[in-house]
């Protein structure tokens, strides 16, 4: 099978040798769980219990109209302790909710749907029941990615198997240990949005993968013509763009959704959550991540309650060397934000947690701009970021907004090649908001 | 509980371990074929030449930054490739008072000037060799027919020289032939002599083999692009041939490959764009070219490098089209919309 792949990019080393083998262990439940209420990318909900209320695994917790929210499950059977603002994963406060365990053990599930033989209205209801975002990136609702307007018909649904950010293997051993799960769910997505050809989009430090993902495809396919897909292993091959244009070789418009180029793009573990929505009504309240890192001791791919607290699974589950821990980073490290303890929530998206040691987790001063030309030949979206910082410097926020600092995806990979560690990725997220912001005072002033 | 030695920063949280220090290295490695060759070819004398250039470079930087307060990095190596390169095209009878000049001018009024490492707008070597050039001008057009050492060997002219004073090429063969540099005078053996290197001429410029070894080295480590160096060469054979000058020969004896492989790629005069790169050594390829047949110089590098150093940052508005480039809507015109 040939392999596909972008232009530019890079190759961080993998370091996934130590939790790869490791089956994924599951944890049915924990002493107690922080769930942040707004996870999802877009309208805030609200929560709908209170202090004191006795709530079951599986029940709605938050909500709020519109079309750009998704519910909240309470991800455990307990009884909620509070409502209040705790630190999450972006090292922002957020509402939370936190329930603690109780002796029993219950569930309270949705009733099981045939997703073949419900109406598409039905099962993108569904899809929203159960409070599905997409767990690769910034948690966009499912349902709204997966009810593209009229105009826009889709050809292509990719799951975005490539995993390319070094550490992480969850999704590899979601696809070993379950690729029925995440095939199913493929076909299903397919079966709403309309979508002929499904993509299974797979790195190929992964090849192994293979021959199990084309049994599940035969069993579990219910026809959907989906076939898998070697990619290059290069980061950052899972970007929704990089992934679409090295399986379509069509490019997202700037500014566009996948959909304008007739594609959807789910995470592994979307799309797992997809299948357990219907098959078994499950809402997404646990959340697949691998635990690692050179201070790790036990690294692990492990399925916890969403809201479980990072301390919380020390030791019992997951030991670590506390001297040498030096950072935590929720998430893969090019672009997982680093968190100052471990009280951080595991949210539903949250991917890895990495407890990196002094060997890994380096600091360097910004030197000045050698103009090698690195990054100039990595940048994934060609944004020529050397430029990008000299414009941002010089607080040119036009030429910023030129050169395309708005098109940035915030992959990373300019940072890690710089031999100069200039803080690029860094300054073109402020600049990013920097050009919003005086975009929209613009349209203010065209507006009076 | 951690403690609170815990670090923060935001992400990516690792690097390739590139640094400033193993580009310049490299550098110096790429460099270290036509040095030695240069040494063989020029003797004593010339290692002199090196070690002075490179010496002068690094203490200059690290006196103008300690006089002017700001901090010293010559460990980044960047003034020891500066004050190679100075050295290399120089002439290695240059008295080395000189050679020391033009090494503080490349550092100091070069580059530190103008903020130093990555901010030079004109390549720093090249600015030491055009103040040697005109402040030296005899003592900069010395050469030396090779393995005749310099202090009471005959001087002779480079191959350049030569044409350029209405030999023609088997005269240059000749000369070869009559300082037994090569066995036999005509047309492809005289080439082969200049591909080697067994010439008079500056100490790194003279082995087109020994420059090419260097090149692969740097590209195979992806230091520089090939862009540039492609460019430069490809028009100055082209521009050679249709202004009338033996293009092979013109490529092959002087300082254009030297100066494509090693100038043109100057980090912080050439352009970071790859159509701006492609234009900057098109451009200096041109120049070189022309210098060669119409200037008063018979050759043209030093100068055609400068000129391109110039355009450089306008070059660089030459980007790529970003990932999913949307061309601007064109304004509606009136009544076209109806």
């Amino acid at each position: 099978m040939s392999t596909k792949t972008f232009k530019g990019g890079t190759h961080p080393p993998e370091r996934k040798e130590r939790s790869a083998p490791n089956v994924i262990e599951v944890l049915r439940t924990v002493k107690q769980v922080v769930i942040p209420v707004n996870q999802h990318f877009g309208a805030p909900i609200q929560p709908l219990v209170k202090v004191g209320d006795l709530v079951k695994r599986g029940q709605r917790i938050a909500d709020a109209e519109g079309r750009m929210t998704v519910p909240l499950h309470a991800s455990i059977t307990g009884t909620v302790k509070k409502i209040e603002p705790r630190m999450q994963a972006n090292n922002l406060d957020g509402l939370a909710i936190i329930i603690e365990q109780a002796a029993e053990d219950e569930t309270d599930f949705m009733v099981v749907l045939d997703p073949y033989a419900c109406t598409k209205e039905a099962a993108l209801a569904r899809v929203h029941d159960a409070g599905i975002i997409g767990v690769g990136g910034a948690g966009f609702p499912a349902h709204v990615k997966f009810a593209p307007p009229p105009n826009k018909p889709v050809d292509y649904v990719i799951a975005n198997a490539a995993e390319c950010e070094p550490y992480l293997t969850i999704d590899e051993r979601v696809m070993e240990e379950t690729p029925e799960d995440v095939i199913d769910g493929m076909a299903i997505v397919m079966h709403i949005v309309g979508a002929k050809r499904g993509v299974v989009g797979l790195e190929d430090n992964k090849a192994h993968l293979v021959a199990g993902l084309e049994r599940a495809i035969a069993s579990r396919a219910n026809g959907a013509a989906i076939t898998v897909q070697l990619l290059t292993t290069k980061y950052p091959q899972g970007g929704e763009k990089m992934l679409i244009t090295a399986i379509t070789g069509k490019e997202v418009p700037s500014g566009g959704l996948p959909m304008d180029v007739g594609c959807v793009v789910s995470n592994v573990g979307t799309l797992k959550s997809v299948s357990e929505a219907f098959r078994q009504g499950k809402p997404m309240i646990d959340t697949g991540l691998t635990v690692t890192g050179g201070a790790c001791e036990t690294p692990k791919n492990l399925v916890v309650p969403v809201g479980t607290l990072a301390q919380d699974l020390f030791p019992d589950v997951v030991r670590y060397d506390e001297s040498r821990l030096r950072r935590i980073v929720m998430g893969g490290p090019m672009m997982g934000p680093a968190v100052p303890s471990l009280q951080i929530p595991i949210q539903k998206n949250t991917s890895g947690l990495l407890l990196m040691d002094s060997a890994e987790a380096k600091v360097y001063a910004e030197g000045t701009c050698i103009r090698c030309g690195r990054c100039m030949r990595a940048c994934s979206c060609r944004l020529s970021p050397a430029l990008l910082n000299g414009a941002l410097i010089a607080n040119d926020l036009d030429l910023a907004e030129k050169i395309g600092v708005l098109d940035c995806i915030e992959c990373g990979t300019c940072s890690f090649v710089c031999p100069a560690h200039i803080q690029l990725v860094q300054r073109f997220r402020v600049g990013k908001q920097l050009v919003r912001a005086k975009k929209q005072k613009e349209a203010q002033r065209a507006g009076k | 509980m951690p403690a609170n030695n815990l670090l923060l920063s935001s992400s990516p949280h690792v690097f390739t371990g590139v640094t400033p220090r193993k580009l310049m290295l490299s550098v110096i490695i790429a460099l270290m074929p036509v040095t030695i060759y240069g040494v063989v070819l020029f003797g004593v004398p010339a290692l002199l030449v090196v070690l002075t250039s490179v010496f002068t470079a690094v203490v200059s930087e690290a006196a103008f930054r300690a006089a002017t307060k700001q901090a010293i990095h010559i460990d980044d190596l960047s003034a020891v490739v500066t004050g190679m390169l100075v050295a290399l095209i120089s002439p290695p009878s240059l008295p080395l008072w000189m050679i020391a000049i033009g090494s503080f001018a490349a550092i100091v009024l070069a580059k530190e000037f103008f903020g130093g490492l990555g901010a030079n707008p004109f390549n720093p070597a090249l600015i030491g060799r055009a103040i040697m050039l005109m402040s030296f001008p005899a003592a900069m057009t010395t050469w030396h027919v090779p393995f005749k050492g310099i202090i009471d060997a005959t001087t002779g002219a480079t191959p350049l020289n030569i044409v350029k004073m209405g030999g023609t090429i088997a005269d240059v063969g000749k000369g070869f032939v009559d300082n037994g540099l090569a066995a036999a005078s005509q047309y492809s053996s005289t080439l082969w002599t200049l591909f080697v290197g067994n010439r008079g001429g500056c100490i790194g410029e003279s082995s087109i083999l020994l420059i090419l070894v260097g090149f692969i080295f740097l590209l195979a480590l992806r230091v520089i692009s090939f862009i540039t160096p492609l460019a430069m060469v490809g028009t100055a054979f082209v521009a050679s041939w249709i202004l009338g000058m033996d293009p092979v020969f013109g490529v092959l004896s002087g300082g254009v490959l030297f100066g494509a492989v090693f100038m043109a790629t100057d980090y912080s005069s050439s352009p970071l764009t790859p159509l701006g790169k492609a234009l900057f050594g098109a451009g200096a390829g041109l120049v070189t070219a022309i210098i060669r047949k119409f200037g008063g110089y018979p050759e043209g590098v030093t100068y055609a490098i400068l000129m391109m150093n110039a355009l450089s940052p306008f070059m660089d508005n030459l980007r790529v089209k970003k990932y999913g480039f949307v061309p601007a809507a064109k304004p509606v015109a009136k009544g076209a919309a109806k």
